[in-house]
C-alpha cells in the first residue's frame, strides 16, 4: 500500500459509522505508521470508523500505562511498536549519549529495567483490549566493540531479556507477538531504516517498512476467523502414486522414495487436526483398496484422525457436500486440497467460497508454501477443550443424525439420549465465549462479530447476564454449544447474542435455554436481537416455529406463547452460578 | 491547467481533502489551518508517490506554498 492509497483508504471510511478506536504505542514520531495501521484496520473493518491515538514521544511504556490505569477513553485495541531506543535512548541514533564500552553495562540494565516496566504496564491492560506488539526491526546503532559481522555478548544479552519479555507476554495471549521471521520476508532488514526520515522527522522507518508493521499489526489485531476444516484427495496428494494402479503398498510419502513432500502434508494434517481442524477425504477410488492403503503403520496420520471418508468414482463436488454436511458447515469455512486443476475447478464451481488448493507434487517451494498457508488459514491463537473433542463429537453427531433420520427426533429417541446440559452463567470471561460468537453462522441471532472491547462493554451494562451452555449425552460430549447474552431490565429480557454450535441442532437444546431463562430471570417477555443473515435459516426456523409467522424485527416472545410452542425437553439441567470461580 | 499541476491539485486534496480543489492553488502554510508539519511531510511523500521524484525533507520547512511546490516540482521533472 502507498501513502496516498493509505490516506484515501482512511478518507472513504464511513464517518457516521460506529467507532473503532485504536492506541497506537510507539516512542518515535508515528506519522506514516499512524496513516498505514488505520488503513490496513479499515480495510478490514469496512462499516467501522478507524481512529487512531497515539501516546507522548518517547515514553512507550507511559503510554502504555495509561491505558492500563484507564486514564482517558479505554480503546478498543492497542498496537506497541517497541524499538531499541524505547529500551534506552543510547540504542537510537537520535540520542547524543555516548557509546563508550563502559556505558554498555549501564545501558543493559536500564533496558532490562523499562523491559520489566513495559511487561508490568501489558499485565494490567484491562483483558477487553487486545494488543499487539512487533519486537524491535531496526539495527542496533553501530556501538559495541565487535565488527558489524560479529555479534557481541552484550547484543545477545539485550536479545535474550527481550526475548524473555515477549514470551511472557505471549503466555496466556495476553498480547499477540507479530513473528519477526515473517515480517523479515515481506521487509528485508536492510530496507527498513531511513536514518535521514528518522533524524529529520523523527519517524525512522522507511515508507514500505512502515507499511509492512502497520499490515502485520492489523493482522494480528484483527485476525481472520481459521478455517474450520480440510477436504483432501489421497492420489499424488496425501500419498505420491496412484493406489488403484501400485497398490497399498505402492504408494510413498518418505525420504528414500523422494516423496518426502507428502509426508509432510500428511504430519500437518495430523497437527491441524489434533488442533481441532476437521480433515475428511475426498477421493475418487476404489474404497476396498484405499481401506488397505490406510491400514499401513507408516501413515503419519492416524485414520481415526480422519472423518468421513467419500471414497469411490461419483463427482467430487456432490463428496465435498457429503462431507459439509456431516461436518454442518459452510463451505467458506473449509479447504479443498488436491493435485487436479480439474478436480478443483469442479469442486470451485459447486461450492463457492471453498479455498482451493493445489498440491504442488514436485516443486519443492511450492510445497512449502502451501504448507504454510494451510497453517496460516487454520492456525488457532489458543487450543480450547472444544477442539480436541470436536472431531469425536462430529461421529457422535453422524451416528445421531443416522439414528433420528427421516422425521427429525423422534420422542422416544430424544427422552432416551441420557441428555445433560450445563448453564455457566459466569462465563464471559472465557476464551471460548467470545471465540464461539465470532466464528457461529447458522444459529446466530444476528450475525454480529465482537471485538473484546464490545464484549466487554456488553457485559458492563446494567443488569448484563451471559450464559454459556455445555451439552453431553450418551454419544458423547459436545463441550460449550451455545452462548447467550442480553440484559434484563425489568421484566423484560432483552437478547442481543444467541449463537449455537450446529452440532448441537435438533436437541432442543434451544428450547431448554429459553425455558431455563424465563424461570432463571422471572420474566414475562424475551426481546431478541433478531436479524435475518444469509446464514442464519436456522435460527429463523426455531424463531418461526415459536412465533408461528417469519420473524421480523423487532421480534419479541411471551412467556405463555414460548410454552404453549415448546415440544417435551428430556435433558436434565445444572446450572453454575455467577462468580463461582 | 497543464497535467503536471492538475495531478499536484490531486495531491493536495489527498491531504488536505477539506479543501475545495478550486482553491488548492492558492494554498499556503499560513492560509490551510490543517498544514502543519506532519501534513507537510506526508504531502511530500504523496507527491512522490504520484510523480516518482525524490522530494527533499530538507526543503519542507520551504516547501510552504501550492506555488513553491509547483515550481520545486517543475525543476525536480526537469532534472530527471
Amino acid at each position: 500500500m502507498t501513502i496516498t492509497e493509505a490516506l484515501q483508504v482512511a478518507q472513504r471510511a464511513d464517518a457516521a459509522g460506529p467507532k473503532f478506536q485504536v492506541k497506537l504505542a510507539c516512542g518515535f514520531t508515528p506519522l506514516h505508521l499512524q496513516t498505514f495501521l488505520i488503513a490496513h484496520l479499515q480495510q478490514r473493518l469496512p462499516g467501522r470508523k478507524v481512529v487512531a491515538t497515539t501516546g507522548l514521544y518517547g515514553d512507550l511504556a507511559g503510554t502504555i500505562e495509561n491505558v492500563a490505569t484507564g486514564s482517558g477513553d479505554l480503546p478498543d485495541c492497542l498496537a506497541v511498536v517497541l524499538e531499541w531506543s524505547d529500551l534506552d535512548q543510547r540504542l537510537g541514533f537520535r540520542s547524543s549519549g555516548a557509546w563508550s564500552t563502559a556505558a554498555l553495562s549501564d545501558i543493559l540494565s536500564s533496558a532490562r529495567t523499562m523491559l520489566a516496566r513495559i511487561a508490568d504496564a501489558v499485565s494490567r491492560v484491562p483483558a477487553g483490549v487486545r494488543m499487539a506488539f512487533t519486537l524491535p526491526s531496526l539495527p542496533l546503532p553501530p556501538m559495541f566493540h565487535t565488527s558489524g559481522w560479529q555479534v557481541s555478548e552484550e547484543e545477545l544479552i539485550l536479545r535474550r531479556d527481550l526475548l524473555a519479555m515477549a514470551s511472557q507476554l505471549a503466555h496466556g495471549m495476553r498480547a499477540v507477538i507479530v513473528n519477526t521471521q515473517r515480517l523479515a520476508e515481506r521487509s528485508p532488514a536492510g530496507k527498513r531504516f531511513d536514518l535521514k526520515s528518522d533524524l529529520l522527522t523523527g519517524l525512522p522507518y522507511t515508507l514500505p517498512h512502515a507499511d509492512e508493521v502497520a499490515a502485520a499489526l492489523a493482522l494480528a489485531l484483527l485476525p481472520p476467523a481459521p478455517k474450520k476444516g480440510i477436504i483432501s484427495d489421497l492420489d499424488d496428494t496425501l500419498w505420491s502414486g496412484i493406489v488403484g494402479e501400485v497398490g497399498p503398498d505402492g504408494v510413498s510419502w518418505d525420504l528414500a522414495t523422494h516423496h518426502q513432500l507428502h509426508g509432510l502434508y500428511q504430519n500437518t494434517l495430523a497437527s491441524l487436526s489434533e488442533n481441532g481442524v476437521l480433515v475428511g477425504i475426498a477421493s475418487k477410488n476404489d474404497a476396498a483398496v484405499v481401506q488397505k492403503a490406510f491400514k499401513r503403520p507408516d501413515l503419519l496420520i492416524s485414520t481415526d484422525r480422519i472423518f468421513p471418508f467419500e471414497v469411490h468414482w461419483d463427482a467430487k463436488s456432490g463428496s465435498v457436500s457429503r462431507i459439509l454436511n456431516t461436518w454442518n458447515i459452510a463451505a467458506d469455512s473449509v479447504i479443498f486440497v488436491d493435485d487436479s486443476p480439474m478436480e478443483l475447478a469442479e469442486v470451485a464451481a459447486a461450492h463457492p467460497g471453498i479455498e482451493c488448493i493445489c498440491f504442488p507434487k514436485a516443486d519443492y517451494a511450492a510445497g512449502l508454501e502451501m504448507l504454510r498457508r494451510l497453517r496460516d488459514l487454520c492456525g488457532k491463537e489458543r487450543i480450547s477443550k472444544e477442539d480436541t473433542i470436536r472431531l469425536d463429537s462430529i461421529r457422535r453427531s453422524a451416528e445421531f443424525q443416522q439414528q433420528t433420520a427421516g422425521d427429525g427426533a423422534p420422542e422416544e429417541f430424544l427422552r432416551q439420549l441420557d441428555a445433560r446440559i450445563s448453564f455457566d452463567f459466569d462465563c464471559g470471561s472465557d476464551s471460548r465465549t467470545l471465540e464461539l460468537i465470532n466464528k457461529t453462522n447458522q444459529f446466530n441471532l444476528n450475525g454480529i462479530r465482537l471485538t473484546e472491547a464490545d464484549w466487554q462493554k456488553r457485559l458492563a451494562q446494567p443488569g448484563a447476564f451471559v450464559a454459556g451452555l455445555s451439552y453431553e449425552d450418551k454419544f458423547g460430549m459436545l463441550g460449550t454449544i451455545s452462548i447467550i447474552q442480553g440484559r434484563q431490565q425489568e421484566n423484560v429480557l432483552y437478547v442481543s447474542t444467541w449463537v449455537m454450535s450446529c452440532r448441537a441442532f435438533a436437541r432442543r437444546i434451544e428450547h431448554r435455554c429459553l425455558e431455563v431463562l424465563f424461570e432463571r430471570y422471572q420474566t414475562n417477555r424475551m426481546e431478541f436481537d433478531f436479524a435475518a443473515t444469509a446464514k442464519n435459516g436456522p435460527v429463523q426456523d426455531f424463531l418461526t416455529a415459536i412465533l408461528g409467522v417469519r420473524p421480523d424485527p423487532p421480534v419479541g416472545i411471551a412467556r405463555p406463547q414460548f410454552q404453549a410452542m415448546c415440544p417435551p425437553l428430556y435433558h436434565m439441567v445444572r446450572e453454575l452460578e455467577e462468580n463461582r470461580k | 491547467m497543464n497535467d503536471v499541476k492538475k495531478r499536484l491539485i490531486g495531491c493536495f486534496h489527498t491531504v488536505f481533502p477539506d479543501v475545495p480543489e478550486s482553491a488548492i492553488p492558492q494554498l499556503s502554510q499560513a492560509t490551510a489551518a490543517g498544514w502543519d508539519s506532519v501534513s507537510a511531510i506526508t504531502l511530500l511523500n504523496v507527491i512522490e508517490d504520484e510523480f516518482g521524484v525524490e522530494m527533499d525533507l530538507d526543503q519542507v520547512a520551504e516547501l510552504n506554498s501550492f506555488d513553491r511546490i509547483y515550481t520545486y516540482l517543475e525543476q525536480q521533472l526537469q532534472a530527471a
